[in-house]
């Protein structure tokens, strides 16, 4: 299972008096196979983390590990955008992530795209589909390269609220089913504490303000009174923490 | 399950790192640079006169700055060039007038069907062409450079004011009419400021394009003008004149479309500079 | 008997009318008249050098049947045409990729080069036919010249822009997924840049055709330019109007045949068709985007 171990970093974008600090000093771990939601208000370096936990990005300072017993792990990014290249069919977009361009390969495609339940547009280019369609295209890209950690980038918040939520469960089957270490930044609480074991509060100015469990058992549903009843405590937890001023 | 490390983004440390002032970048990327494109190319000029081409032929940079002072001091560059201007001016203004009255009528499908093919063609035709055939029915007249103006440029303003005009936003136009807007008012602040992009880039092509038509129809037939000059100092074979001519011609031509032009649009634009940013 | 309510069918008068309301209707009917007019109207006016459609006609029948006063066919003219075309437009595009892909890629290089694309993308083609005819005399060399001169800076900025424009999102996409520098430059940055190999295609071939026909007038004496300027100073107006028309053919041949069903194989995957009207397009976009980046979606 994939180890997530971030210690002391820092991330400055630009020089001199008009630099900006998009993390300071951020630390934590992350065990195998949790689902931790990163919320925070916009601008405080949700999207900056991840890039650079993916690689895009470089840090200021400080060091990131992620290893997947011991090994380099295989990592998977949802963006906030789908980013499918528009010019290749879905199937041909899911291949272009793949290792080996091998029959298994694109079984495995195959299977992801029947599991957000476009098993039949293979052949169809982004461009022709929904926009909600081609986030589920993205999703199924990231799984599809089995990895062992997954980012996600607010992946349902340009979608409706009848998408989203059947992508959700979507989402909380397949990471069940595979056991994967996933970090998924949202902007909507009840989101995060219907998916998450843990949920790590950012400020602004890229601080790490509050790190919380959330010991609810699976499945949840937002209408369930627990579930209900910890998103207002979590709120309640917001209101008395000054999330905006740094 | 233990956990051995292994990293996978390389470990920075924060150092300050020493800041390259803005100017020394701007020299170091943009002004350096540039600075040695002229000096190559001159190099390359001062090579070519007699090393790859006759001396005569290719005159260095020297002998032109010469012959165009010459030719400034004299006052024919006054004469031929205000020849020159005063027909595109006039073609430049009928070619706008009937270019816009028929891009507008295509809004309709039924006279879009009547023109289209006329836009069509005349857009893909050789300039050249309708140069020779001015020439030759006009003879040295003026009305020859004015006529193949106005058949070479109209397409570009039909085109690109039809173009605008089936793009206007329709939300917006409901939106004043929501607000009970008058049809003027909405005309002046709702349809021209959204044709006016679509207006100055055919307003700047067709520009660019009566430049050229108008001397290539100067050299097949007229007395006066900056295209008659080229063609004389051609038949001269006076290098060092028709390279004169050439550049009072791209000097004119750069600086009515980049500055003129230009600082027109730009003051038009201001809006979107502040909405940029 | 029995009265059954039909609807009447339509009157001829009114089918007529219906008819006379639909835009090919009106395309037919903006032909006939010009035609027409030129027809009747021709002999009217003061001068003898606008020669009656039907006289251009039968010249161009007999050039199509490759029967000619002037010294090579219709076909022979053409066909000298196309290869100086053919072989300027490959220098073109075979020096203008690299210095434009370069210039996308370093600011310096970009630099060093700007303004000369700059001017000659404003040079009318006129001034490289000049040049060229006395600098390399009337033989193959000026019209291909000519040709890669007209064409490069079109083929140079576009591949510049293509540069440009290749969307960061999507590289960075690739760089999460750990995907080769092979494979990225194949499946990311070669789509992206398609669009503009095309219009390099297009603009060039467009521009150094304009710029050859231009040397073939002034500084060669075979091809579908020098004829036209045969004819010309023969005062055969008919000569003039056919090769004119046959001009315009071409250009309409090659937009239909070539450059549309290019474009439909190439741009397979978006949804909107490249139209004629992609000039007016072109020509708001630079308007409206130059230097403007693309606003990126995901801060
Ligand atoms: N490439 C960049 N150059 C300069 N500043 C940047 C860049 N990327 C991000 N920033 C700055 O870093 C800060 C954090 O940005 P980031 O995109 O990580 O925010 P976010 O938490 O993802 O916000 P949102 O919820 O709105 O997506 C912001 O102040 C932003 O302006
Ligand atoms: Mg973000």
């Amino acid at each position: 299972m994939a180890e997530i171990d971030i210690n002391h970093l820092n991330k400055q974008f630009g020089t001199g008096p008009d630099s900006v600090s998009a993390l300071q000093d951020v630390s934590f771990t992350v065990a195998g196979h949790t689902l931790v939601s990163i919320v925070g208000p916009s601008g405080c370096g949700k999207s900056t983390l991840l890039n650079i936990l993916s690689g895009i990005e470089t840090p200021t300072s400080g060091t990131v590990r992620i290893t997947e017993n011991g090994g380099d792990a295989r990592v998977g990014y949802v963006f906030q955008s789908a980013r499918l290249l528009p010019w290749r069919t879905v199937m041909d977009n899911l291949m272009f992530v793949q290792k080996a361009q091998d029959r298994s390969a694109g079984e495995r495609c195959q299977r992801f795209l029947d599991m957000v339940h476009l098993g039949d547009r293979t052949e169809s280019f982004p461009g022709e589909l929904s926009g909600g369609m081609q986030q589920r295209v993205g999703i199924a890209r990231a799984f599809s390269i089995e990895p062992d950690v997954l980012f996600m980038d607010e992946p349902f918040s340009h979608l409706d609220a009848i998408t989203a939520r059947s992508l959700r469960k979507e989402l909380h089957e397949m990471w069940k089913a595979t056991e994967k270490t996933v970090l998924f930044v949202t902007h909507d609480v009840g989101e995060a504490v219907e998916l998450s074991n843990r949920i790590l509060v950012f400020a602004a100015g890229g601080k790490i303000a509050d790190d919380m469990t959330i010991d609810l058992p699976f499945p949840r549903d937002a209408a369930d009174e627990a579930v209900a009843l910890t998103k207002v405590k979590v709120l309640k937890r917001f209101e008395n923490m000054n999330l905006i001023a740094s | 399950m233990t956990t051995q490390t292994d990293t996978t983004t390389a470990e920075t440390v924060a150092e300050d790192v020493p800041v390259e002032s803005q100017f020394r970048r701007d020299l170091r990327t943009r002004w350096i640079p540039r600075f040695a494109g002229y000096i190559a190319f001159l190099l390359f000029w001062d090579w070519a006169s007699g090393g790859l081409i006759r001396a005569q032929l290719l005159p260095g940079p020297l002998t032109i700055l010469e012959e165009m002072w010459g030719i400034v001091a004299s006052g024919e560059l006054w004469n031929h060039f205000g020849s020159t201007l005063r027909k595109i001016g006039i073609g430049w203004v009928i070619a706008f007038a009937l270019g816009a009255a028929i891009g507008i009528s295509m809004r309709h499908p039924w006279w879009d069907g009547f023109f289209r093919d006329w836009v069509v063609t005349t857009m893909s035709t050789p300039g050249l062409v309708f140069a020779l055939i001015a020439a030759m029915i006009f003879g040295f007249s003026p009305v020859g450079p004015i006529v193949a103006i106005v058949v070479t440029s109209f397409a570009f303003f039909t085109v690109n004011i039809a173009e605008g005009v089936k793009a206007l936003p329709k939300d917006l136009f409901d939106m004043a009419r929501a607000f009970d807007v008058d049809s003027r008012r909405r005309l002046r602040h709702v349809v021209v400021p959204f044709l006016a992009p679509y207006i100055f880039a055919a307003m700047r092509y067709g520009f660019s394009i009566s430049w050229k038509i108008a001397t290539l129809t100067e050299l097949f037939g007229a007395s006066r003008g900056i295209g008659f000059m080229m063609r004389r100092e051609y038949q001269l074979f006076n290098m060092s004149g028709l390279l004169a001519w050439i550049f009072f011609f791209f000097a004119f031509a750069l600086l009515l479309e980049k500055v003129v032009l230009q600082r027109g649009i730009d003051h038009f634009f201001r809006w979107r500079q502040t909405a940029a940013t | 008997m029995t009265t059954v309510a039909t609807p009447l069918p339509p009157s001829p008068w009114q089918k007529a009318r219906t008819f006379a309301a639909t835009p090919r209707f009106a395309r037919i009917l903006s032909i006939m008249v010009f035609l027409l007019a030129w027809q009747f109207l021709a002999p009217l006016l003061p001068t003898d050098l606008i020669p009656a459609p039907l006289r251009v006609l039968q010249f161009m029948w007999d050039e199509v049947r490759a029967i000619t006063l002037a010294r090579a066919n219709l076909y022979e003219a053409f066909g000298i045409s196309l290869r100086r075309l053919a072989i300027g437009f490959a220098l073109a595009f075979g020096v203008g990729v690299p210095v434009g892909l370069l210039m996308g890629v370093s600011r310096s290089i970009e630099n060093f080069f700007q303004d000369f694309v700059v001017v000659g993308l404003a040079m009318p083609s006129l001034v490289w036919a000049l040049l060229t005819g006395i600098w390399f005399g009337m033989g193959d060399t000026s019209p291909v010249v000519t040709v890669f001169l007209a064409a490069l800076p079109f083929v140079i900025i576009n591949m510049f822009e293509g540069v440009r424009d290749v969307p960061k999102d999507l590289t960075d996409m690739a760089a999460a997924f750990r995907i080769g520098r092979g494979r990225t430059i194949r499946h990311v940055i070669m789509g992206s840049l398609m669009p503009f190999f095309f219009a390099s295609l297009r603009y060039g071939l467009a521009n150094g055709w304009k710029g050859l026909v231009l040397a073939e007038v002034f500084a060669s004496t075979s091809g579908a330019g020098w004829t036209i300027q045969y004819w010309r100073d023969a005062h055969r107006a008919q000569g003039v109007f056919g090769y004119a028309l046959f001009f315009v053919l071409f250009a309409l041949l090659l937009e239909r045949l070539v450059f549309q069903r290019l474009s439909r194989r190439v741009f397979r995957w978006r949804p909107e068709i490249v139209s004629v009207n992609s000039t007016a397009a072109q020509a708001v976009a630079d308007e409206t985007m130059r230097d403007g980046d693309r606003p990126d979606e995901d801060g």
